[in-house]
């Protein structure tokens, strides 16, 4: 379904990715760990649109997407829940719930989207009126999720979803993003707990330096040397 | 005659009101202040003097002039600032002092660089009585007008989608992106908004003087831009704050200052000015933007 060919990514003199290739296959959960600053976030940005690829490609669903803006990428199917979650402080969670479905669909099915987010995220629902900035954090990601669900999309890019959770709240969105797999969602997780990501994920891509260091299926990358070592702390 | 001076200031405030928020909708999406903003205020006024030179009537006047300076402003950022986008606030700010002087010579030399009388009709320089009261119909227009289209702007911004899209961008111009909303639209709209307030107030600041010259929307738009300040740069109902304080200040100053001090009036406002920012740098009603790291 996506497929990333050879990106790089400069900021300035600084390169931030030298070198990643993944694909993603319709269906899967791909997660893509590595320590910080390893390039992922930057990776996650040039599919979303928003960093430019210095060189290589994007391919979403057979059509060249590198270059596109970040609104084109996202009409074609393609959400990016962002790094610290970025939802609309001073909007309601009405509101924000109202802009992530409104350019995808006809104004009476995103509201029937909108009850469907209501009933997968109930917490919503009784924070429907409430400004986006007095949630909590965790509340704030489900909501993050949820924007980026409005808009119906056929695969989302999650950015450090734990970041800064409590560990029964990460546990609950976990859940949450299996479920979403489990719909058809097409998944690409990007994740500092690489333990937590490896549980999740069917396959895994490690990055190092702005570099593919490691790659297979979950289960292979879990039992690795070199992975538990650098990042699973065994 | 107390009346009297409470109508003057709130209707001088109205118009500070209209310009500052035209100035704030668009700094708080693009991070410019637009310094030609002014000039979209003049070439309101002059669209007015044509179209009653050319025997239109009086509202069918006023739509085309407050129009003229809403496509004028969405003219100005295609052709301007669009190929500056992703630029410094520097060169943004450049490019509009620029655009504010050319459109300044064009006027001097286009059409004069004096003041040309508009024929506004005879009823707006009357008054009416209001039990002991006189009150003039032109400030009480302006009120109505500026009221109309505070509210006016509120509704949009609160109901539609891109109301809500404009009021998103101005905390995370890049997640509103995200959902697949146009950054065009949204700037476009921005533009195409301060230009309406921009000709509104234009045509509130001409029905006060009955002449438009090149130099017109200057003053009224540095004020503007003080308002916005105090307010809180970027933030919408600090503006309109800002706006009416600065009004009724400079009205209220005007009325009881002594002679021999009058002439020192916009120091000691603008001294009254630096000790609010003094005590509130962000101004009466800080913007909200986003805080990342």
């Amino acid at each position: 379904m996506l497929s990333v060919e050879a990106l790089k990514i400069r900021y300035g003199e600084v390169e931030a990715v030298r070198r990643v290739d993944l694909t993603v296959d319709s269906g899967e959960i791909i997660a893509l760990v590595g320590a910080n600053g390893a390039g992922k976030s930057s990776t996650l940005g040039a599919v979303a649109g928003l960093v430019p690829a210095a060189s290589g490609k994007v391919i979403f669903d057979g059509v060249d997407i590198t270059g596109l803006t970040p609104e084109a990428i996202a009409r074609k199917g393609v959400a990016l829940v962002p790094e610290g979650r970025r939802i609309f402080a001073s909007l309601t969670v009405a509101d924000n719930l109202r802009l992530g479905g409104a350019v995808h669909q006809p104004a009476a099915e995103a509201r029937l989207r909108e009850e469907e987010m209501l009933e997968l995220f109930p917490i919503l629902r009784r924070y429907h009126r409430v400004k986006g900035g007095n949630l909590s954090g965790g509340e704030q990601q489900m909501l993050a999720i949820a924007r980026a669900l409005m808009g119906k999309p056929r695969m989302i890019l999650l950015d450090e979803p734990s970041l800064g959770l409590a560990p029964q709240l990460i546990d609950t969105v976990f859940d949450l993003i299996a479920e979403l797999r489990r719909k058809g969602l097409t998944i690409l997780l990007v994740e500092q707990n690489v333990a937590l990501a490896l549980e999740i994920a069917d396959r895994a891509v490690v990055l190092a330096n702005g570099e593919v260091v490691l790659s297979g299926t979950a289960k292979e990358l879990a039992s690795s040397d070199l992975v538990r070592q650098a990042y699973l702390g065994a | 005659m107390i009346a009297q001076q409470i109508i003057n200031a709130v209707s001088l405030g109205g118009v500070y009101a209209l310009l500052a928020l035209g100035l704030a909708i668009v700094f708080s999406i693009v991070g410019l202040i637009n310094f030609a903003h002014g000039e979209l205020m003049t070439l309101s006024g002059y669209a007015l003097l044509a179209s009653l030179v050319l025997g239109f009537p009086f509202p069918v006047a006023v739509l085309v002039a407050v129009s003229c300076g809403a496509l004028a402003a969405v003219a100005m950022e295609r052709i301007a600032f669009r190929p500056m986008r992703g630029a410094s606030v520097t060169s943004l700010l450049l490019t509009s002092f620029a655009v504010s002087s050319l459109l300044k010579v064009v006027f001097q030399n286009g059409i004069s660089a004096r003041p040309q009388a508009v024929a506004m009709p005879g009823w707006m320089t009357g008054s009416f009585s209001f039990g002991d009261f006189t009150i003039g119909v032109g400030p009480s227009i302006s009120i109505v007008v500026s009221a109309l289209a505070l509210i006016a702007l509120e509704i949009f911004l609160r109901r539609s989608v891109t109301g809500t899209a404009m009021r998103a961008a101005a905390e995370d111009f890049d997640v509103v992106r995200l959902m697949g909303i146009p950054a065009s639209r949204i700037i476009a709209t921005a533009f195409l908004l301060s230009g309406l307030l921009a000709g509104l107030a234009a045509m509130l600041w001409v029905a006060q003087r009955a002449s438009v010259d090149p130099l017109m929307g200057f003053t009224p738009v540095l004020k503007a831009f003080i308002a916005a300040v105090v307010g809180g740069l970027g933030s919408l109902p600090g503006a309109v704050a800002g706006g009416f304080l600065l009004g009724i200040i400079e009205v209220l100053l005007q009325a009881t200052l002594p002679g021999a001090i009058a002439p020192y009036r916009d120091a000691i406002v603008l001294s009254g000015v630096i000790a609010v920012l003094l005590v509130r740098p962000q101004g009466l009603i800080p913007a909200v933007r986003a805080q990342r790291s």
